[in-house]
């Protein structure tokens, strides 16, 4: 193998060594600054650069002087008159005795000022003004900044030494990182500048390469910048899971139906045995349309049949609800309130004493809207015809259900619905919640429903809801989430995968 | 559905077993436990049960299936010698009633506290909120029977329970909590019903409040019950449920005269019921291949019994209508978690339904063209319907009494959903791309006509009626079966000008165009909109 083709250099690589070539030794920032790039770009070609051996680093430790407070003997300097003052008057200008005594030392030391007996009284005068007034204007140019110690005037070094050690000037230490070029480096930079780059391929480019039999380099891109953002058009999640469930009950072998959502009540409550005063019939729960019924429901036929369960239990065995069933009550028009309305139907049309059929769709309840419960949500109604079918199978179909569905392990516990016996409840396990949550309710129709519809054989039947399974799927402690149209969840969400074998 | 709350020491105590087994079990007799605090379990009931309202009842059935009691457990009724007479003009106001005395009573402030939560859920359920049934109960020690269930006129005046003055029964209707609560059971009446002894103290007036001189207190150590109703059986059936939880807590049950006007009958009468035991039908239900032991074990468990070719019912067990209840009892007797699953193996293949397959087809379409689906209410508010687009809101399907606004009027179009959508949105990126497929509903006359809509809304700084209609005709030619025409129509949500009919092969299907600048004030869009609606049911087959 030959040795590999030397990489060119990065543009990145490029604009920074620009910066340096004047082989002075450059501070991070500063580079940042004058080569144009952000800090992430710098810090990326300097380190592919320091590892070509085209730049080198070293630390630095710079020292900086501050101004902690104003030196003494300036204080000293500036109360002394035009042709001296008193030192008792000077004295007094002081906080402490000590404070004065320390001035007058270094003011004297430093040859400014002269002490003289004048008619008894000792005197301050000024002896070397423009020194004193030299030392001050190097303090003002210190004042509320921090000085580089080497930016210091030569003739004043001795002095500031003199001022860190009484505090009067501060020294602060930081260290950095400083950048130079190599001398490779500066061949490199050299070299990269003879190189004829195009930005980017065109037509004529293109065509120009083919009569010319020449090809032109492409100038290296920073690869590894981030792209602009897409969203591309996307399924609502909801109906994916539907579509998910529609195909598991396919591969169970049901049958799928559709139908209105508008339903007369005798549909939606009578049907299945649901007594007229029974309280989730109220207006509290359901939505009645307003000032709409439906005339096709009379007394006859399917209607009779079950309205004479209600009242006595008709031929079915059952003791009945015993009252007096109402005509008005069952034709009032309202939004069906599960699904199993749907398949209440099909029992009822159907003259196969077999069938598997299912049905997922929207149903409605007049409640508020909490982080619980939607006033609109979704079912996956299904029911199983056919002799020979008990609970056993329920429990069976169930199971396998809901291991298809991604939850491995459900409970079934006993509970009550008016159409249903014996009836159970299909409790899943949340991870997050760390809890068993009902996912929904199922049972073996009573005789009560079946018998009216002309059916002698047991069914299966069963509604849970979609978006509490989904809740559970996505890790989400809001229902309502689902249909906020939240553009930024329905853009980004991220893709579950069914966790299903 | 009700909840009881059971305070673990005392109930651990009534059941004979520690917290875990009846944490345990307690979802096997089909209670929900809604809460385990340290010295409390709260668990809900379904309304079939009401022998569930209190602690006595729980610990009664969850004693059966632990195995510790087993069978019906027998009520012993004797005669308090107690009569209440009927007044037949009650008999078009509130006809029927049932009472029964309790002696031997040791109440503590628990027991009370569970009475009283017992007598809140049957008023809430079998009660139908006191309108089918009403309970009365009673200290008994300052009564002088016999008793008068009589109508009386509305200046009538008692010492009401809660109050400290006489007041009028028109008063204590109109001014009252309880008579403002359920007055109107008795709207219209001009008599009204009263419950009194021999001297004229009053026990109740059904349904609406007991008198102050029969307060019950921990003292008291006798009890008289009177369940007033409109429908006799549902009365005795709640009469049954507190007598029995009474007798659970330690009290002699008496049983009361009522005369109705030449007829008597005693009440409470707590003789078992009995339905015919069909053991094949117990098989055919719950698929175990029971012998007859095993099944008697099984409804002894469930605090039934068996006699001859009989199932014996305790009075308080008011759900027991078929046989396939009984089904019921001993598939929990034996325990659901015990019975083993068969998965039914289908015969036949599935198929899905060409309507919605149909739906998604076109909705993948979409999708795929670089729109985001949404999935937003058929139930709006009548602002982002009609008035945001200045309609008319006469045709419209309204809920009764919906709960929020939001929610009170079915959309006829899918467009405004959209709007909606895009005006919560206003903090995204641009572009924003959006659609819906989803129901209509319309009026047809009496009826209510639902149809499948499939509406899109592009929004972003050079949204226009040309980019609307590029995807529109792209969707068509794949979807509709052809080219689409657009003419010019007006559309309420278009503005002038930039607004077209869609036609496919001359019929119409639809609306496109630019969104009105009103309609994008109103739903605070600072950007311009376009899109289209259109029908699609002439375009699906829902039959094979």
């Amino acid at each position: 193998m030959s040795e590999p083709a030397k990489t060119p250099l990065h543009p990145l690589e490029q604009r920074v060594l620009a910066a340096l070539k004047d082989k002075q030794w450059v501070d991070f920032d500063s580079l940042v600054k004058s080569s144009g790039l952000l800090p992430d770009q710098v810090r990326r070609a300097v380190s592919w650069l320091a590892s070509k051996g085209l730049i080198t680093s070293r630390e630095k430790t710079t020292r900086t002087l501050t101004v902690q407070q104003d030196p003494a003997e300036l204080l000293l300097i500036r109360g002394i008159g035009k042709t001296g003052s008193p030192m008792e008057k000077l004295r007094q200008t002081f906080k402490s005795n000590q404070e004065f005594a320390a001035a007058l030392g270094n003011a004297r030391s430093s040859g400014w000022i002269a002490v003289e007996q004048k008619d008894g009284e000792p005197i301050v005068t000024l002896k070397d003004k423009d020194k004193a007034m030299q030392n001050e204007a190097f303090i003002e140019s210190l004042r509320g900044k921090e000085t580089e110690e080497g930016k210091i005037p030569a003739e004043y070094r001795s002095y500031a030494e003199k001022l860190v050690t009484r505090n009067v000037l501060k020294r602060n230490e930081s260290k950095s990182v400083t950048l130079r070029i190599t001398d490779e480096g500066v061949k490199a930079a050299g070299e990269a500048t003879s190189e004829d780059w195009i930005e980017r391929l065109t037509p004529e480019v293109i065509a120009r390469t083919r009569l010319t039999g020449m090809s032109p380099k492409l100038r290296p891109i920073d690869v590894s910048a981030p792209a602009s953002g897409f969203y591309p058009g996307r399924r609502h999640p909801v109906r994916e899971f539907i579509k998910e469930v529609r195909e598991v009950y396919l591969s169970m072998g049901f049958v799928e139906l559709e139908g209105d959502n508008v339903q007369p009540s005798f549909w939606n409550f009578d049907a299945l045995f649901i007594p007229q005063d029974h309280p989730g019939r109220e207006m509290q729960d359901t939505f009645y349309l307003s000032g709409l019924v439906d005339r096709t429901i009379n007394r006859s036929g399917v209607v009779d049949r079950v309205a004479s369960t209600h009242e006595n239990g008709w031929t079915t065995g059952s003791r009945g609800w015993r009252y007096q069933w109402r005509t008005e009550e069952a034709r009032r028009l309202l939004l069906r309130t599960h699904n199993t309305v749907l398949t209440i139907k099909a029992l009822s049309e159907s003259k196969n004493k077999e069938a598997r059929v299912f049905a997922v769709s929207k149903v409605y309840r007049n409640e508020s809207l909490d982080y619980k419960h939607l006033a609109e949500f979704h079912q996956m109604d299904g029911i199983i015809v056919g002799d020979g079918l008990n609970v056993r199978h329920l429990m069976g179909f169930l199971t396998e259900f809901y291991k298809k569905l991604g939850m491995k392990d459900v409970k079934l516990w006993p509970t009550f619905f008016p159409y249903t016996e014996p009836s159970l409840q299909i409790m899943g396990y949340s991870e997050i919640a760390k809890d068993w949550i009902e996912l929904g309710g199922s049972g073996v129709f009573r005789p009560e429903v079946t018998l009216p519809m002309g059916v002698d054989v047991p069914v299966l039947a069963w509604g849970p809801g979609i978006e509490r399974l989904m809740l559970l799927r996505y890790g989400l402690d809001d229902i309502r989430a689902l249909y906020d149209g939240d553009l930024a969840w329905l853009r980004k969400r991220v893709e579950f995968a069914s966790s299903s074998t | 559905m009700p909840v009881v709350a059971l305070e673990t020491g005392r109930f651990s105590q009534l059941v004979g077993a520690d917290k875990k087994k009846i944490l345990d079990r307690l979802p096997y007799i089909g209670l929900d436990i809604e809460s385990v605090e340290t010295d409390r379990i709260r668990v809900e009931y379904s309304p079939n049960r009401p022998d569930f309202g209190t602690d006595y009842g729980i610990a009664k059935a969850l004693r059966g299936l632990l195995g510790l009691e087993l069978g019906l457990k027998r009520y012993e009724v004797h005669p308090s010698k107690i009569v209440v007479s009927v007044d037949p003009e009650l008999s078009s106001v509130r006809p029927f009633i049932a009472c029964a005395t309790a002696d031997g009573l040791d109440f503590d402030d628990e027991d009370i506290r569970q009475l009283i939560s017992l007598q809140e859920d049957l008023h809430n359920g079998l009660g139908r909120r006191r309108k089918m049934v009403a309970i009365g109960l009673h200290d008994i020690s300052l009564l002088v029977p016999p008793m008068r269930y009589r109508a009386a006129d509305p200046s009538f005046k008692f010492l009401p329970l809660g109050e400290s003055n006489p007041m009028q029964l028109d008063q204590i209707l109109a001014e009252t909590d309880t008579g403002k609560a359920f007055g109107g059971i008795l709207a219209g009446k001009n008599r009204l019903p009263i419950l009194e002894d021999s001297k004229g103290t009053v026990l109740s007036f059904p349904p609406i409040v007991n008198g102050s001189a029969t307060r019950l207190t921990t003292n008291t150590k006798s009890m008289f019950i009177d369940v007033t109703s409109m429908e006799m059986p549902t009365g005795d059936d709640v009469l049954a449920i507190l007598a029995t939880t009474l007798a659970d807590m330690g009290g002699k049950i008496g049983s009361v005269k009522v005369s109705y006007q030449g007829a008597s009958r005693d009440t409470p009468d707590l003789t078992p019921s009995q339905v015919s035991l069909d053991t094949r039908l117990i098989s055919r239900v719950t698929g175990l291949q029971l012998s007859d032991k095993q099944i008697l074990d099984c409804l002894r468990k469930s605090r039934l019994d068996v006699s001859g070719q009989s199932v014996l019912i305790p009075r308080y067990r008011v759900d027991i209508l078929h046989p396939v209840d009984i089904a019921e009892e001993v598939a929990l007797g034996y325990g659901i978690d015990a019975i083993q699953p068969e998965y039914p193996p289908s015969k036949e293949p599935g198929s899905l339904n060409r309507l919605n397959q149909g739906l998604d087809r076109i909705s993948e379409s979409v999708a795929m063209a670089g729109f985001i689906e949404t999935m937003n209410f058929d139930l709006v508010d009548t602002v982002s319907l009609y008035a945001r687009f200045s309609r008319s809101s006469d045709s419209r399907i309204e809920v009764e009494n919906p709960k929020t606004i939001e929610h009170s009027v079915l959309r006829d179009s899918l467009l405004p959903s959209l709007m909606a959508v895009l005006s919560r949105n206003v903090q995204a990126t641009y572009p924003q791309r959006i659609y819906e497929v989803g129901r209509v509903f319309l009026r047809d006359g009496a009826k209510v006509v639902e149809t499948p809509h499939l509406s899109a809304l592009t929004a972003h700084s050079s949204a226009s009626f040309s980019e609307a209609k590029m995807y529109l005709e792209a969707l068509a030619l794949v979807h509709l079966g052809g080219p689409i025409q657009t003419r010019p129509a007006a559309h309420w949500a278009f503005a002038e000008g930039r607004s077209a009919e869609v036609l496919v092969k001359d019929r119409s299907i639809g609306y496109m165009g630019e969104v009105s600048l009103s309609a994008l004030a109103g739903f605070g869009i600072d950007v311009p909109v376009s899109g289209y609606e259109i029908d699609l049911s002439s375009f699906l087959q829902n039959k094979l």
